[in-house]
């Protein structure tokens, strides 16, 4: 093999590893639970949220049809795993069980897990006083773990939701919940229910979008990643973030 | 609490009556599906056709004894890991085989209390005469057991109306699904949720009419 064919056969695979998925634009499947404001919710029948915004901008970079669909969050990650959907767009953590079993985009969303607890309620200042209480999490949600890993996770009840977490504390029906802080400050701000925050973030928390661990997958991953960075250097990223939440999340 | 924001009421319901017709067509679809495949176990229960009878009880085992969510799972999320054909099940398909399944299970064994409960004498009478087994379940044992079986299979088609609020967790915005995330835009559940009730009550309402109607119709032959 002469040096011009071995150097033909180099080119034509470096193209396909990275050239050709990267150029391959097609139709990007987004699932969202579609409720979870601000991220992703609606109103007057269209969906919208900082999620939404984002994934468009993506679009916009990568030349994907964006097409979103929405389910209930437990249901996503099974239509994830069955090829239904190529990502999730639902203020996703990365975890080393979700990275052990998905490839993910860089970090969009720089956050904290955040207690929060009915107006005028003055026996919880934050995690450490959730011994004994009901704490309300969202079903599939992290901040389940991440309150089972605390030393005396024994003695704190929890209680998961499939939504509307927000609506049983306002009701006293839990003690707390525990959203990432972010959202809660919105749902504090944004909506008539009376809930305080508890003290100050318990956790450091990374939203990315996980995409399969395959060929494809990959390739998707790629594509986005770079959609990602694009944006975030030319501020769109934080010029979307600003829209929604009045200040910039997408920085660590 | 303040008082009900009847404005966000009212305009909200248009917004939510543009998902009932997929919502009533899953369960028409689910409904008509399941009484066909009821219709068969229950035959096939009361005529105790070997091998099928056996099959028969265990799908009615097992589809009577999960709930449906856990059956919908199975089907949309579970099967398609170890099928992977079964992925082009997009969730309307899905919910529809899932309530059909379901409500069969146990729309069977209450056609089958209709058929033999039917008196034995008239089997024999029709018998006697030289009806087949056919004509005898046609002519004289169906629409009897028809009259019977109306209330309750009535019944489980309004449980199933109901029952497609699950289709959500499938991806499927119908209703319920459509309601939640309104919900969660607005942050008004109460006002949201008092809608959705009140148009679920009236369709089941409307279907209790016509149920009404039916059974006057079924009755005609033994009015006095």
């Amino acid at each position: 093999m002469n040096i011009r064919t071995m150097l033909a056969v180099f080119t034509l695979g470096a193209t396909t590893l990275l050239g050709a998925p990267l150029a391959q634009a097609d139709t990007l499947r987004v699932g969202m639970s579609g409720n979870y404001f601000p991220f992703t919710f609606v109103k007057q029948d269209k969906l919208q949220g900082f999620e939404v915004d984002v994934m468009n901008a993506i679009g916009e970079q990568t030349g994907d049809d964006v097409e979103f669909v929405t389910a209930q969050f437990s249901g996503l990650a099974g239509m994830l795993d069955t090829g239904r959907i190529d990502t999730i767009a639902n203020q996703i953590t990365i975890t080393p069980e979700r990275q052990a079993k998905y490839v993910f985009t860089q970090p969009y969303v720089y956050d904290g897990a955040q207690v929060v607890v009915k107006k005028g309620n003055d026996t919880i200042h934050g995690v450490e006083d959730l011994k004994g209480k009901t704490v309300a999490v969202n079903l599939g949600s992290n901040y389940e773990q991440l309150l089972e890993a605390l030393p005396y996770a024994d003695q704190i009840n929890i209680k998961t939701y499939e939504s509307n977490v927000e609506q049983d504390v306002a009701l006293g029906r839990a003690d707390a919940f525990v959203m990432d802080r972010v959202s809660a400050t919105q749902v504090i701000k944004k909506t008539p229910l009376p809930l305080q925050l508890a003290g100050a973030p318990f956790s450091h928390i990374e939203n990315a979008l996980p995409f399969r661990d395959n060929d494809a997958g990959h390739a998707q991953r790629d594509r986005v990643d770079q959609a990602l960075t694009t944006l975030r250097e030319n501020g769109t990223l934080a010029k979307i973030s600003e829209k929604w939440f009045g200040s910039d999340i997408t920085q660590p | 609490m303040n008082g009900l924001d009847y404005d966000y009421m009212m305009g909200l319901a248009p917004i939510l009556l543009k998902y009932l017709p997929l919502t009533l067509e899953m369960a028409a679809a689910g409904m008509l599906c399941a009484l066909v495949l009821a219709s068969l176990l229950a035959i096939i229960r009361v005529l105790r056709i070997p091998v099928l009878n056996g099959a028969t009880l265990l799908f009615i085992s097992f589809f009577r004894g999960t709930p449906l969510l856990v059956q919908l799972f199975l089907f949309y999320y579970g099967l398609p890991q170890v099928l992977a054909i079964l992925t082009q099940v997009n969730g309307i398909t899905a919910t529809i085989l899932g309530l059909t399944l379901h409500f069969s299970a146990y729309m069977a064994e209450s056609i089958r209390a209709a058929i033999v409960g039917i008196d034995r004498s008239q089997t024999e009478a029709a018998l006697s005469i030289g009806m087949t087994n056919a004509q005898l379940m046609r002519r004289i044992i169906l629409p009897q057991a028809t009259r019977v079986a109306v209330p309750t299979l009535m019944n489980y088609f309004i449980d199933m109306i109901k029952s497609t609020s699950l289709a959500f967790t499938l991806g499927v915005t119908e209703l319920m699904g459509a309601t939640q995330k309104e919900a969660s835009g607005s942050f008004l559940y109460f006002e949201a949720f008092l809608v959705v009730a009140i148009i679920y009550w009236v369709v089941v309402e409307t279907l209790s009419l016509l149920q009404r109607w039916l059974e006057k119709r079924l009755n005609k032959a033994f009015v006095r």
